[in-house]
């Protein structure tokens, strides 16, 4: 560092990292071990289909509805009558495609500290993607920061992948975060609703909680991976600065000091609480990835926790 | 209160440049390094303690401020040099008396007297009042001032570190003496005498010095005085025989207890003797070594205790002496036989005698000295000195006097060297003639009847003069007839005469050069060169070390170099054992007291240690982030 950066701002993260570096063979590799491991796991009960809430012509019984006239004969269940004497029509779950969205957080604050957490995000969506893709699901990929900045349209079959990859490759962290208003525009586009995978690091100065209840809202089932960043909590700061937020450029002066630095990580800690909190009270499945953590590791972190693939 | 150093106007004028300075810096807002932070919503919560003690901070900065600015004005202050206005006023003069003699090279204190003793004088320095002035004075056999009357520690501590201790003893009469003038129309004077104590007999000197109020003070150095000497060392040839020698010592045991010491005795440098001896408590033992036949220039005596270890002053045990340099004399004898002078030639190995009768011619070569026996004839410049034999009236030295019979000396110069160890009172003389000395003539025995025997110089070429045939008288029976013979050789060619085998260190050295030099320069044991003036045909040098000297007499092909030898020699100075007061008389020297009321006291120095303190509790208030 020279003499004059003490004086100016820190640099920008730099973009000379050769992208295709993040989805190297070894990475794909893992992807279909991920895949293998997802069957393993989920078979017998959870086959590539996933069923809709709709009752319908499907194979696996639902409920029983009283007879109206007009309705099929063949779907009487007549052992029902037999036992009972009503006429009682038998409803079947309707099989429909899953649309799984997963909307990455391509704000500027994703790419701080080395965009440790922007290529940890692209790793999940990418290993989720592919998951999803190899279970015949609809996956629809968006990038988001205060709006809908980018779009992989919706495909399906695990030989898109490399689409995804591309997708992913291309995406760039910029821009203020602003979850609220880039997801109201991202539920008015997809009318087909299905599973929303927010990867962000819900640092959203108008609240996280605006983008979580934009999904729950319009009847998407929202799961959220907040990306941390342990050094983000604990930052090596000394003496006196001027802090200023990377990307709404907000500024405050102080001198850090060790207790400084303890207050801050304790509010940190509190600030993911919070976060945790809401989405336990919202049943919103919650799930952070550390940075440190190898991204497949915590794919089969969430795989056992559930939610994603029923 | 008043400042010595920058005048008061000054001073604050500085103050309030410095002061708007500081203060300007301090309001200027201190640029902060700008620094990138994921989501400064965060660091809220952390602001939002910061605010309940803002307070508090904004405090701490006025704290900070303040601290500065007090450091700032005791910089200043420091500048001022503030001193106590009584201390500008009646300062002490005090007068350091540094014991330089032998004794204070003991070394039952660590490293040895003297150093302590100049560690004590520093004490003493450092500790005086700001207006006290002192003038350090090497006490010697003459007192030495090292300094000017100071109160400045930086000039009086090179002259503390020049202290040092000689192989004299301390005059401490001379050195009251001195101080008292030195202190003369100072007000409140002192004289501090640092010393082992060892200074002679004080009710002596207190019968001579008169303080004239000045009060004494007394440092003693010192703990113990386990010694043995070499008090006494001289050494001389036999006079008939000087290949050979005899030493005279005397060894001192200044101890209250019985020792066993080994004597050991060197010639050229290689041992001749080791012998072992009591000495009884504060024994003095007189040895004589004679007919030694070891050594042809020097002599040295070395004492130690025998069981090896050495004593507490070393300088003592060791001794010098120095044996004249011997080389051949060139005699003419010009006689028609004299068999009691062929004789008396004959005793002395070291002289090339040549024999040549009246009238043949002489010898063209150098001769030290010319025997003519009962005649006077005209000599070549090439003879160096004449030694005459009832010589004729015609050709005589001397003018021929009226004739004399049956006389002998009955005044004669005892000390001449042509004289020494002569006993010449009863010596009968047939006849003979009296002589008629010149003016510049030197009569060295007469008899009641005019001058028989006379020296002194023409044209260059000195001369001794007997007025009467040896033959007739029973002169030439005696002992002193070869004795006479020898003694005026040697005294022509300058060897042996008045031969002193070593010097007293501390007193003043009157050292035999030849007569035609003017300067001399003097090389001391440890190689200092010393020109020392020459009178009367003696140099004069007050010599304080011990050793061998060498002396160098003239100058360029004509110098002319001998050695001589010097010893401390001094059983006083060698009775160590110290003292823990001094009295003169009924008066005793009061203790110094270091460190007492009105010692130095440099208000400047603490206030730029009060500054250092501030600074440094600043520095770890600051990084502990407790003033920021």
């Amino acid at each position: 560092m020279g003499f004059l950066d003490l004086f100016r701002r820190e640099a920008a993260p730099r973009t000379s990292r050769r992208e295709h570096q993040l989805f190297d063979d070894e990475f794909q590799r893992k992807l279909e071990m991920l895949a293998l491991v997802s069957r393993r796991v989920f078979a017998g009960r959870l086959r590539a289909e996933r069923r809709s809430k709709k009752k319908g012509s499907g194979l696996e019984f639902a409920d029983h509805r009283d007879y109206v006239p007009g309705d099929d004969f063949r779907s009487v269940d007549w052992n029902v009558y037999q036992r009972f004497g009503k006429l009682l029509v038998r409803l079947y779950e309707e099989e429909e495609d899953l649309s799984i969205y997963l909307i990455v957080d391509c704000s500027t604050s994703m790419g701080f500290g080395g965009k440790k957490k922007f290529d940890q995000a692209r790793r999940l969506c990418a290993a989720l993607a592919y998951v999803g893709l190899a279970n015949l699901d609809r996956v629809t990929i968006v990038g988001v920061n205060d709006a809908v900045i980018s779009r992989m349209p919706t495909t399906r079959g695990k030989g898109r992948i490399f689409k995804v990859f591309e997708f992913l490759s291309q995406l760039e962290s910029r821009g203020v975060t602003d979850l609220g208003a880039a997801l109201k525009t991202f539920v008015a586009q997809h009318k087909r609703r299905g599973l929303a995978v927010l990867f962000s690091d819900l640092y959203d100065p108008a609240g996280f909680e605006a983008g979580i209840n934009m999904l729950r809202f319009n009847k998407f089932e929202p799961y959220v991976v907040e990306l941390v960043d342990p050094a983000e909590a604990r930052p090596a700061l000394k003496g006196d600065v001027r802090i200023y937020d990377c990307e709404t450029g907000e500024e405050r002066e102080l001198t850090v000091t060790e207790g400084m630095l303890d207050k801050m990580q304790l509010a940190v800690g509190e600030y993911r609480a919070s976060i945790e909190r809401f989405c336990v009270q919202k049943q919103v499945p919650y799930f952070p990835a550390d940075v440190n953590t190898p991204f497949d590791e915590l794919v089969l972190r969430v795989f056992r926790r559930g939610g994603f693939l029923r | 209160m008043v400042f010595a150093g920058l005048p008061i106007t000054e001073l604050l004028a500085l103050a309030g440049g410095a002061a708007t300075l500081t203060v300007l810096l301090y309001v200027l807002k201190l640029r902060r390094r700008p620094v990138a932070v994921p989501f400064a919503r965060i660091w809220d919560a952390v602001f939002r303690d910061r605010q309940a003690t803002e307070l508090f901070s904004k405090l701490r900065r006025l704290l900070s401020l303040l601290f500065q600015l007090a450091l700032l004005a005791l910089l200043i202050l420091a500048l001022g040099d503030p001193k106590p206005k009584a201390a500008l006023f009646d300062g002490r003069h005090i007068v350091v008396l540094v014991d330089g003699s032998a004794s204070m090279k003991a070394i039952d204190v660590k490293p040895n007297r003297i150093e302590v003793a100049k560690a004590e004088v520093r004490k003493l320095v450092h500790g005086l009042g700001s207006a006290d002035r002192a003038l350090i004075v090497e006490m010697g056999s003459l007192p030495s001032p090292l300094s000017t009357m100071s109160s400045d520690v930086t000039e009086l501590d090179p002259a503390i570190d020049s202290l040092s201790a000689s192989d004299t003893r301390a005059d401490l009469e001379r050195g009251l003496a001195f101080a008292v003038d030195s202190l003369r129309g100072l007000p409140k004077g002192e004289i501090v005498v640092v010393s082992d104590g060892v200074l002679g007999d004080l009710s002596e000197v207190a019968k001579h010095v008169d303080l004239s109020g000045a009060a004494l003070k007394f440092v003693p150095i010192g703990k113990s005085g386990n010694n043995v000497a070499i008090s006494q060392f001289s050494v001389r040839r036999y006079p008939l025989d000087k290949s050979r020698s005899e030493v005279m010592l005397e060894v001192a045991n200044t101890n209250d207890k019985a020792v066993q010491v080994e004597l050991t005795l060197l010639g050229d440098g290689t041992i001749i003797d080791v012998s072992r001896l009591g000495l009884g408590p504060n024994e003095r033992l007189p040895r004589y070594y004679q007919d030694l036949a070891g050594a042809s220039r020097t002599l040295e005596a070395k004492i130690r205790f025998a069981d090896g270890h050495a004593d507490d002053l070393p300088a003592d045990d060791h001794a010098f002496a120095l044996m004249p340099e011997r080389h051949r004399a060139r005699v003419l004898l010009i006689s028609r036989g004299n068999t009691y002078l062929d004789a008396a030639l004959l005793l002395d190995e070291y002289l090339d005698v040549t024999t040549v009768s009246p009238g043949q011619p002489l010898p063209a070569e150098h001769f030290d000295v010319a025997i003519l026996d009962g005649v006077a004839e005209a000599l070549p410049d090439t003879v160096a000195a004449a030694l005459y034999l009832n010589p004729p009236a015609e050709g005589s030295p001397v003018k021929i006097g009226h004739p004399i019979k049956d006389f002998g000396f009955d005044t004669w110069e005892k000390k001449s060297p042509i004289l020494r160890f002569l006993a010449l009172g009863d010596v009968q003389v047939a006849d003979g003639h009296a002589f008629v000395p010149a003016a510049s003539d030197h009569v060295l025995g007469a008899s009641d009847q005019g001058p028989i025997l006379v020296s002194g110089a023409r044209a260059g070429h000195r001369f001794v003069a007997l007025g009467f045939d040896p033959r007739n008288s029973d002169l030439v029976l005696r002992v002193a007839w070869p004795l006479f013979v020898l003694n005026s050789i040697n005294a022509f060619v300058e060897e042996d005469t008045s031969y002193v085998s070593s010097f007293r260190t501390g007193d003043v050295w009157r050292i035999p050069v030849p007569s035609s030099v003017d300067s001399a320069t003097v090389v001391d044991p440890h190689g200092g060169h010393h020109t020392v003036p020459v009178k009367e045909g003696r140099a004069i040098y007050l010599g304080e070390e011990a050793g061998f000297y060498k002396l160098v007499a003239g100058s360029g092909t004509e110098a002319v170099t001998s050695e001589f030898a010097a010893n401390l020699s001094d059983l006083a100075e060698s009775s160590i054992t110290p003292v823990s007061e001094l009295a003169l008389g009924t008066a005793r020297a009061n203790p110094v007291v270091f460190g007492a009321p009105g010692s130095k006291r440099e208000l400047w120095v603490y206030l730029l240690a009060a500054v250092l303190a501030f600074s440094v509790v600043e520095w770890i208030t600051y990084h502990r982030r407790v003033t920021v």
